[in-house]
């Protein structure tokens, strides 16, 4: 049979596709089609100007959000119209929120890039890279009123006076519990002791609670709240280290415990997802995240959402205080050459801040209060049955700035990003330091960080 | 007859072992691609096979009809697959990818084949430290590298341009093709070209009717792994470009299919699967070379 394919080749006839022979006809097929892309573009039509439909050009970078109709709202609708408004093309990329930070860091290297960067947590270690911000706060104050205390004391930088970054949003952080679990065991998740209280039986019921404690933004955030519903913070209002206290050793015992007797050993491998993912699965009984997990629910699983309550962070033996699970916050590099433009772009996002909000489906909430008048409204009007109502307490009541009571400076910056806290943390959790050694050398971290910042002269 | 058949039983019984568990990785992603989010996230069932559940919103259950399906097939969706077609930029970076590839691959081998045959054979003593010394710029990592790089790039005014990766791929390439031709070129014997140049080639045409033929197999090694690592690359392709339309598949995918702290894991699975098919037939087409090329192809 060989013998006579190979006969029949010699004549030029070929009796089957030779591995050659399909990859070169692939090859063509590609070509053939590729061709045929072509009078797409022609059909494009004349641009007004040279090479371009409009006279301006503005570039933003930003997060692919959670919500993927947010940003087919924002890149094909907001920014659409606004540029059309403004005789300006506008270019949106988007990134994965991991990655925002290593752009962010290459385009400073490069000194050139987006006129406009959306950042997911205030940058004040870019403070020299950006411009002051101030022209657009105060515009947006004119027309919708104050900016929340939350959006002040992340972007403004007290000792230079600056506004290093425009907030955009900030994201409530609420617990989600499993109303079936927490009601078999008898407890509600009020406080941070109840939580201690079910874990171990949640745990035997095969659903641990999930608190991560790994170097990740989840963890982060998380960890930094419970510390302050101990009354522990990372500095005080002065801008001076205070993690050394009696309240972040009775934080990490908490934390120690929970994890004892109600977590397994996975929290020091979360990532971003592993909220979401250990939820959604129906493993865990509790996760402290942003309501992705319960937006989720409602497409994925609808029993698992109408068996989910969503609630405040649990009330500490002082108090009862969360943090912004991420805080949007833009800036306008100092090399943009689109300064102007992009002012005006933010600040009319801003104080037409409706459409984001619905189309976020209130993940973002507006850094200016008012700029979305009726929020409360709304989000009782959700068909999901109030549900989201708690937004509006824990927005207004439970959420502070990364750093508080002081501001979002350098130091915190720097802090938060290099996943301290989450270590601390987790070296109790692991027992390989005891609390007070914990938070001793936390402490012994923090004083070289803050002592450069302080010598730069940003706190 | 019989002997036959034992031998090649052997065969399979040692290969199949190994076939099975580096197919394994691949079975997983296909069946994932097809699940349903309510199947994938019910930790009670099977992660191997679909099972009844309830279709989330914008999931259709195309086969639901169809129950002579096997692994309860009729529980799966497509909605998945076409997600990445209909809602992202997929073919695009397809394109993107194989645009760069090819590009970087033909710049590779200008370069890494005359460098491996001077390495392996004209620089003396030197060759080898140089070889190795070559290997090494391999092995500083994107991560270091990616800040300066970004000033190199914005300078040339390639930022979001497919032609940064052009530009800097070979950066990588170029030294791990290098070193592995020179080790092609040292398995072929001297004699060959001795001969050629006794018969009055000059060392360029000894080098083009001698050498280079008998290579091909080194070379097809090259522009496999050279396309691959090409295809696998991620720092630089999400630093230097950020437009959607402009990615590789190995930046676009994850932006785009990791939405903040959603994964969607079916859409991420059926995205990095395609293009894996698509290189493993790639490999097998030239499957015989490949072999050679690893094995000392002069010896044919």
């Amino acid at each position: 049979m060989a013998e006579n394919d190979d006969e029949l080749e010699e004549l030029g006839i070929s009796t089957s596709l030779t591995r050659r022979q399909l990859v070169r006809r692939g090859l063509g097929g590609f070509l053939v089609a590729y061709a045929g892309a072509l009078p797409k573009v022609a059909a494009a039509g004349v641009p007004k100007y040279v090479h371009k439909h409009y006279k301006n050009t503005l570039k933003i970078i930003q997060w692919s959000h959670f919500v993927p109709a947010y940003d087919v709202w924002f890149d094909k609708t907001y920014t659409k119209n606004w540029g059309a408004k403004h005789d300006t093309d506008v270019q949106v990329d988007h990134i994965a929120l991991a990655q925002l930070p290593a752009r962010a860091q290459a385009e400073v290297a490069a000194q050139s890039g987006h006129d406009i960067f959306g950042h997911l947590s205030p940058q004040a270690g870019l403070e020299d890279q950006v411009i002051n911000h101030k022209e657009i706060i105060q515009e947006v104050t004119r027309k919708v009123g104050k900016v929340s205390q939350v959006g002040f004391k992340s972007c403004y930088n007290p000792k230079t006076r600056k506004w290093h970054g425009f907030p955009e949003n900030y994201v409530p952080d609420p617990i989600h519990f499993r109303k079936d679990l927490w009601n078999q065991v008898g407890i509600k998740p009020s406080t941070w002791d109840d939580v201690r209280r079910a874990a171990p039986k949640l745990k035997a019921l095969g659903h641990p609670v999930g608190l991560g404690m790994s170097n990740e933004l989840d963890s982060n955030m998380l960890l930094i709240a419970l510390m302050q519903c101990f009354g522990a913070f990372i500095q005080n209002a002065q801008a001076r280290p205070a993690i050394n206290s009696k309240h972040t050793i009775e934080a990490l015992k908490m934390m120690r415990d929970i994890y004892k007797r109600g977590m397994t050993n996975e929290v020091f491998a979360w990532t971003a997802a592993s909220n979401n993912q250990g939820y959604l699965s129906g493993r865990l009984s509790l996760a402290v995240n942003a309501i992705s997990i319960i937006r989720s629910a409602e497409d994925a699983n609808p029993a698992l959402a109408q068996n989910t309550s969503v609630a405040p962070i649990p009330r500490g033996p002082v108090q009862r205080l969360g943090l912004e699970h991420v805080m949007g916050v833009y800036t306008i590099w100092k090399f943009s050459k689109q300064k102007t433009l992009a002012k005006r772009f933010i600040a009319d996002l801003e104080m037409n801040y409706q459409g984001a909000f619905k189309n976020s489906k209130f993940y973002n909430f507006p850094a200016f209060r008012g700029a979305v008048h009726d929020y409360a409204r709304q989000l009782a009007a959700d068909p999901h049955k109030g549900k989201y109502n708690v937004l509006d307490l824990i927005a207004r009541k439970y959420t502070v700035n990364l750093g508080y009571p002081g501001f979002s400076n350098a130091a915190v910056d720097e802090i938060f990003n290099t996943w301290l806290v989450p270590q601390m943390f987790a070296q109790v959790a692991q027992g390989k330091m005891t609390p007070a050694d914990a938070a001793s050398a936390a402490l012994h971290e923090f004083k070289p960080i803050f002592a450069k910042w302080r010598g730069r002269g940003k706190i | 007859m019989w002997s036959t058949l034992r031998e090649r039983g052997v065969s399979y019984l040692i290969v199949g072992p190994f076939a099975i568990v580096l197919a394994f990785p691949f079975y997983w992603m296909l069946v994932t691609a097809f699940k349903t989010n309510g199947d994938l996230y019910n930790l009670d069932n099977v992660p191997f096979t679909y099972h009844p559940s309830q279709a989330a919103v914008g999931e259709k259950l195309s086969f639901q009809h169809d129950h002579w399906l096997p692994f309860g097939f009729e529980n799966a969706t497509t909605s998945h697959i076409t997600f990445i077609f209909s809602d992202t930029n997929y073919l695009r970076w397809v394109e993107n990818t194989a645009v760069v590839g090819g590009l970087v691959v033909v710049i590779t081998l200008l370069l890494a084949v005359p460098a491996g045959y001077s390495l392996a054979r004209l620089s003396g003593r030197w060759g080898q430290s140089v070889g190795v010394g070559i290997f090494l710029t391999y092995l500083v990592p994107p991560t270091l590298l990616f800040l300066p790089l970004s000033r190199v790039i914005s300078k040339l005014g390639l930022q979001d341009r497919l032609w940064s990766l052009v530009l800097v791929y070979p950066s990588f390439t170029i030294p791990f093709a290098t070193w592995l031709l020179m080790g092609f070129f040292r398995t072929i014997p001297a004699e060959l070209e001795d001969a050629a140049l006794i018969d009055g080639c000059s060392r360029l045409k000894a080098l083009a009717r001698v050498i280079f033929p008998i290579s091909i197999p080194g070379i097809l090694t090259v522009v496999i792994f050279s396309f691959s690592l090409c295809v696998n690359e991620f720092v630089y392709a999400i630093t230097f470009i950020s437009g959607t339309k402009q990615h590789t598949i190995s930046a676009g995918v994850p932006t785009d299919l990791i939405r903040g702290d959603v994964y969607f894991w079916q859409s991420l699975m059926a995205a990095t699967l395609i293009p894996s098919i698509l290189l493993a037939l790639l490999y097998n087409s030239f499957l015989d070379r490949f072999i050679a090329g690893f094995t000392g192809g002069a010896f044919r």
